[in-house]
């Protein structure tokens, strides 16, 4: 069953809001089991596999959108890719963790944890947008798409490595 | 990701992309993509059924059309979905590589 969608039009109807707001009221229905709310994934490009099985059970756990849940997937892509091609520089066996954590009922947030040397994705200066196709670099707009998919976008450092803080923010839960 | 080629009237090359184009994805069809971009002069990539498109997907687009491209050969993208398109668009990709809903604008794009 698709996650039920938000109208304003539903604001206005004389439905009853469940009294206390908890990711748990955003469930659509019984589930056998829910997502660890931590992935831990190596520093190799084909352990980015795992994360998409991971965001679709957090997705449906709380009835995330379809174009929420593509913007999840987009920026934790883009965000993992960069700490391993980049903060890791290719090195093989380093850690990198996501966690994931409802901030109210209006956001899900990931924060992505490594080793890695400081780097602050959200003062970096996004690539420059090519003049021509044959300009046109692979890569080098992750940064962009993060800034515009994500709600919210932190970085902190810590003692040895990098916290990225990557909030999308939820529709008002499904009313029932 | 599944991946079809049809030669069109007119010497164009649709390549149809069917999946999720997240590494996985890009990894499944990078190497057929390079292939027919070899000896495409013009390119018609049907995005009508790509789900998803990641920067590892991005790749996968942008080294075949610069490919056609600096061969003089011509690429246009057909019917990405609202995201997809959105994530196109934020990449600046749209600016350099045309973008069409329709098939026919498409085409002519290519003619």
């Amino acid at each position: 069953m698709p996650p039920l969608r938000y109208s304003g039009k539903l604001a206005a109807a004389p439905v009853t809001m469940p009294a206390t707001l908890t990711p748990e009221n955003r469930m659509t229905g019984p589930h056998p089991s829910w997502p660890e709310p931590r992935l831990t994934l190596q520093s190799q490009l084909e352990d980015l596999t795992l994360v998409w099985p991971w965001v679709e059970a957090l997705a449906a756990r709380y009835s995330v959108p379809a174009e929420t849940q593509f913007a999840i997937q987009l920026c934790l892509e883009e965000a993992l890719s960069n700490v391993i091609r980049h903060g890791y520089r290719g090195q093989a066996n380093q850690s990198i963790t996501v966690e994931c954590a409802p901030s109210g009922v209006a956001e899900l947030v990931f924060t992505v944890e490594d080793h890695a040397p400081p780097f602050d994705p959200v003062a970096a200066a996004p690539a420059a947008t090519p003049a021509s196709i044959q300009e046109l670099e692979p890569g080098g707009q992750g940064i962009r798409l993060m800034r515009k998919f994500a709600s919210r976008l932190t970085w902190q450092p810590l003692p040895h490595g990098n916290r990225l803080i990557l909030a999308f923010a939820l529709p008002p839960p499904a009313i029932s | 990701m599944q991946i079809t080629t049809e030669e069109m009237p007119g010497g164009i090359t649709r390549v149809a992309l069917d999946g999720r184009m997240d590494i996985a994805g890009a990894a499944a069809i990078d190497l057929k993509m390079n292939i027919i971009a070899g000896s495409a002069k013009k390119l018609l990539i049907d995005l009508q059924k790509v789900e998803f498109l990641g920067s590892m997907g991005l790749r996968s687009i942008v080294i075949p059309a610069r490919a056609v491209s600096s061969r003089g050969g011509k690429v246009v993208l057909f019917a990405p979905n609202e995201m997809v398109e959105s994530v196109l668009k934020t990449a600046g990709i749209d600016t350099l590589i045309p973008v069409r809903h329709d098939l026919d604008a498409a085409i002519a794009v290519l003619g």
